[in-house]
């Protein structure tokens, strides 16, 4: 019941926020549906940690370990891009109780409603159907400001996802088809993987294919990757924490479902694939970061790094890999959640693209910044740092020392372009005439998002490495 | 399952009109051309399903020809109609980023390219699939190549529903037994695709196509971020 | 054999007199389309006649070839007539000369011929008209080359005769796609070798958008007629290979009796006269294409034959 209940609580939020209320109702509905929607995704967590998947119809609507995982991070990134929101919509994008406001949290809940519902679907076609969603709901946040760069960023967004999207499907349909063959019964992700097996190798390996280049379109893998720099930059950040956050953990959630089910197939490599695009985007991504001209655009590119070492853990295998990802996901997902939070309250209290010594400007935005990026470029003792660790010495362990190696190159590199970029933007002198001072509900926002990224690296609390050990028994069967 | 001559002979013919017209959307230069162009695809798409029902008995594949037919030939043009300006219906002369006999050898080899893939996974008994997987597979390439080569927004909207169509025309060959859930939530898909991207084409063609130059400039320092 | 002779004589006075029946026909049909009243049906006749009764004037710069051209240009429609099934089913007494490619070296024959007469008397016309029909010509080959590819491929022979059946045994054979497909792609080519709309525009009379009546410019009285009347045969040899070698051998004589064969010039004019009809709405509906789009043209009917090939050969 709860899982049906989850998605529904967005919804509510966007009916609500369709029809003029007075002062700020609107954005109190959308931190109020997120707050229940965490609290409940929380509880099916908490469920899942202990090894109990949540089914609400079976065969349709169910929860496991790696769903939970998913579901937990899109509602936790949820609830701090809305508590973030009520500060940065009337500060950037629209004043207080405005239409555009409204217009604001209407797309913003449905977005977020079609982000949960994801985890929840056992169907691998109901599965595109609600990554497709999440593509439509989200254009019209991406090019929420209507100026002319935005508009263009969000054509090419939707353009090249549902690129994506198309030949996803096709490959969820060969999918549906190597089930049929090996007398799979029900098209779920389990009777998926009970059924691998008896696929056939070249089908298999043509659907998985299919499927990654598609959905990898979302994530801004390397062969689709060219929406991301303009989508990030044009997106107001609340959206951007989401589009990083959470789509991009959803998206990479569907993968990850697949992998078990071509990993059960001999002779589909699928592990080579995985390992292969991965390294191609992380070490493509590096090298966009080097050259990036601003550190949004630097976050975008981590983002596309990050999801290429992801694949790459699932691709090596094996339970220390497994887990690897799995926790590569959490960290990714909740540090550049922080990332791109501290960047919208940099754009806050200066609104320029070109920023310099904003420690000086905004203390507050300007050490989140700067925690930011030392957290996402996988400064010790910080998660992201952790789960890279572990999946290098995955890579050893797992006979692939050439990959390992090359990640850590790659990764050792991204660093420091990183920090390069980071370093630019908080130093220096500042040559900003105006300050704008920041909301309290940003900083409140930004420091409830910050718990996670030190809190994680140093203690993993039990019930978080329980959820993550079920999640790495999923990816890793 | 029985497979008769005539329904393979027809089954073959619905699919090789709809390779034709996949090129064709790629080269066409009007709009309306190439909506023609995408309607006629999609009938043939819905051919090719009622034969198969017609030859393999599942009932499910008469509704898939039924939405197809109503969703993207006929509500499909109506939307897109009521969303998109007059003006860039009547547009003619496309631009193109590679001219036509160049794009025409792309979609050739594209075409190959997809058989080499696709005629190895399809059993050799079954005729529909032979057929179908192979020119499903090169509608999509053929489609994603117009998404490259086009520059115009409509063009572009309807290179993507091509591409599902090729997706949907291996489709029904290949699991033609699926849910019919699956099938009407993707059907309403379409119509919300053509509904965001035709209101996000209005918006494009009302700030781009009548830039206030002033407005961008005073912008300017404040966009962005 | 003296029957199969004779037969062969009938098929090709049969091309020889209607060809210009075909042309007239298809004048007075447009005209009637585009609500004119237009000439008669015999019209080409009287032109024919009219030009045989008066003088030739011949250039005394030209040299052999361009008073040979007009009987190279008669005869080959006549000897490929002779090759392919215009009335019969069953090969007659010369078939064995020849298959459709040695049809095509003929009427590729005439057709040089031809280009290298308007070359010959340097009106500069004339090099301008046959430059484009080798234009034309050059992008029309690796198309035909296809066809025949495809065709060889699926019949398995290049003889017509065995072509012609492979459409109709078992009957849905005709719907194979790359039956479809070919008719389409040989429709087209019919258009553009014979001069037709929209690749060009053989009642126009503006020298410099023609391409294959500028080649005929200098020639007057019986040259004029001998290549008139030899471009009427060819163009009717053309559809005579593409209704009963392509689509389908319906209404032509199966049994090897006069009567049979007598009865099968009416069916197989009938047969014409339908795609008679289809040129006229083309015609009708089309307008000319500029030079440079002939391209895209013939690039479509190149693309068309090979998605035909390529979905017989997997």
């Amino acid at each position: 019941m709860t899982l049906i209940v989850i998605p529904l609580l967005p919804l509510a939020a966007a009916l609500w926020a369709l029809f003029p209320q007075r002062g700020r109702a609107a954005a109190g509905a959308t931190m109020a549906a997120a707050a229940a929607a965490a609290g409940a995704a929380w509880s099916v967590a908490l469920r899942s940690a202990a090894g109990a998947p949540t089914v609400a119809i079976s065969g349709w609507i169910a929860c496991d370990g790696l769903g939970a995982l998913a579901l937990v991070l899109v509602a936790g990134v949820n609830l701090s891009a809305a508590i973030f929101s009520y500060g940065y919509v009337s500060a950037r994008l629209a004043p207080a109780g405005s239409r555009a406001e409204r217009r604001y949290y209407v797309d913003y809940n449905l977005f977020a409603g079609s982000l949960l519902l994801v985890p929840l679907l056992s169907e691998p076609a109901l599965v595109w159907i609600a990554i497709e969603l999440t593509t439509l709901l989200s254009v019209f946040l991406v090019g929420f400001t209507r100026t002319r760069g935005a508009l263009e960023a969000a054509w090419k967004y939707v353009v090249l996802t549902l690129m994506g999207a198309a030949i996803a499907l096709l490959g969820f349909l060969l999918l549906y088809w190597a089930l049929r063959g090996a007398g799979g019964a029900a098209f779920t992700w389990d009777g998926l993987t009970a059924a691998a097996p008896r696929m056939p190798a070249g089908l298999m390996q043509a659907a998985f294919l299919l499927v990654l280049v598609g959905l990898g379109a979302k994530l801004g893998l390397v062969p689709l990757h060219t929406w991301v720099p303009d989508a990030y930059r044009h997106a107001p950040a609340p959206v951007c924490a989401l589009l990083s956050g959470a789509e991009a953990t959803v998206v990479l959630y569907a993968i990850l479902r697949l992998v078990p089910v071509a990993a059960g197939v001999p002779g589909a490599h699928a592990g080579g694939w995985l390992i292969g695009f991965g390294l191609l985007s992380v070490g493509v991504a590096v090298f966009l970061i080097l050259q990036a001209s601003d550190y949004k655009h630097v976050f975008a590119y981590s983002t596309i790094e990050h999801m290429g070492i992801i694949l790459v853990a699932a691709g090596l295998g094996g339970a220390l890999a497994s887990y690897g990802a799995a926790a590569q996901v959490l960290a990714h997902s909740v540090t550049k959640t922080f990332c791109f939070l501290a960047a919208g309250a940099a754009a806050v209290v200066t609104p320029r693209r070109e920023i310099q010594g904003l420690l000086r400007i905004s203390p507050v935005a300007g050490a989140a910044l700067l925690l930011g990026g030392l957290a996402i470029a996988g400064a010790p003792p910080l998660a992201v740092f952790l789960s890279e660790f572990t999946i290098f010495r995955a890579g050893f362990a797992e006979r692939y020392p050439i990959a390992a190696a090359l990640l850590a190159g790659f990764v050792a590199v991204g660093f420091f372009a990183v920090m390069a970029h980071v370093n630019r933007a908080v130093f220096g002198r500042a040559g900003v005439r105006k300050v704008i001072p920041l909301p309290g509900a940003c900083v409140f926002a930004l420091a409830a998002a910050s718990v996670p990224v030190l809190w994680l690296g140093v203690y993993v609390p039990r019930p978080v490495l329980g959820l993550l050990h079920q999640a790495a028994l999923w990816i890793g069967r | 399952m029985v497979q008769s001559a005539w329904a393979v002979a027809l089954n073959d013919l619905a699919g090789g009109l709809f390779l034709l017209t996949a090129v064709a959307l790629v080269v066409v230069r009007q709009v309306q051309a190439c909506l023609a162009a995408f309607v006629l695809e999609s009938v043939l798409l819905a051919a090719s399903a009622f034969i198969l029902a017609a030859a393999s008995g599942i009932p499910d594949l008469v509704a898939v020809g039924l939405i197809t037919i109503a969703v993207k030939a006929v509500l499909l043009p109506w939307l897109l109609r009521g969303t998109v300006p007059e003006e860039i219906y009547t547009r003619r002369e496309l631009s193109q980023l590679v001219n036509v006999p160049a794009s025409l050898l792309i979609a050739l080899a594209l075409t190959l390219a997809a058989y080499l893939i696709a005629v190895p996974l399809a059993p050799a008994q079954d005729a529909f699939i032979r057929v179908n997987l192979p020119i499903g597979l090169a509608g999509l390439f053929i489609s994603a190549l117009s998404l490259v080569t086009r520059r115009e927004a409509v063009p572009q909207l309807v290179g993507l529903l091509a591409m599902e169509n090729g997706a949907f025309l291996a489709g029904v060959s290949i699991a033609p037994d699926l849910p019919l859930i699956a099938e009407l939530a993707a059907s309403f898909d379409v119509l919300v695709i053509v509904l965001v991207m035709g209101i996000l084409t209005r918006a494009i063609h009302e700030h781009v196509g009548t830039t206030d130059i002033v407005e961008l400039v005073e912008r300017s320092d404040e966009e962005e971020l | 054999m003296a029957a199969h002779m004779l037969f062969n004589v009938i098929q090709a006075l049969t091309v020889l007199l209607l060809s210009p029946l075909v042309k007239g026909v298809l004048d007075r049909w447009k005209e009637r389309v585009q609500s004119r009243r237009g000439p008669t049906i015999w019209q080409p006749y009287r032109d024919l006649w009219k030009l045989f009764q008066k003088d030739e004037v011949v250039s005394d710069q030209s040299s052999w070839i361009f008073r040979a051209t007009p009987y190279v240009v008669f005869t080959m429609p006549l000897f490929v007539t002779l090759l392919i099934p215009a009335l019969t089913t069953y090969p007659l007494f010369f078939a064995f000369m020849g298959d459709m490619l040695g049809a095509g070296f003929l009427l590729a024959f005439g057709g040089f011929f031809a280009a290298l007469a308007a070359v010959d008397t340097t009106n500069p016309y004339g090099a301008m008209g046959a430059s484009r029909t080798r234009m034309v010509g050059f992008l029309a080959e690796p198309v035909f080359i296809i066809v025949f590819f495809t065709i060889s491929f699926v019949a398995g022979s290049t003889i017509p005769y065995i072509v012609q059946q492979q459409w109709v045994s078992p009957p849905s054979n005709f719907f194979e796609p790359s039956h479809v497909l070919i008719m389409l792609a040989f429709l087209m080519l019919l258009l553009a070798e014979a001069g037709r709309i929209p690749v060009d525009s053989p009642s126009g009379h503006f020298e410099l958008a023609m391409i294959d009546e500028s080649k005929n410019l200098e020639y007057s009285g019986r040259g004029a007629a001998l290549m008139n009347w030899g471009g009427a045969m060819k163009f009717m040899v053309l559809q005579l290979v593409f209704l009963n070698v392509l689509v389908t051998p319906w209404g032509l004589a199966q049994t090897p009796s006069l009567a049979a064969v007598m009865l099968a010039i009416p069916l197989v004019f009938s047969k014409i006269l339908v795609l008679l009809a289809v040129l006229t709405v083309i015609e009708s509906s089309l307008a000319k294409l500029r030079l440079f789009r002939i391209t895209e043209f013939l690039g479509a009917a190149f693309v068309i034959a090979t998605v035909a090939m390529i979905t017989r050969i997997f």
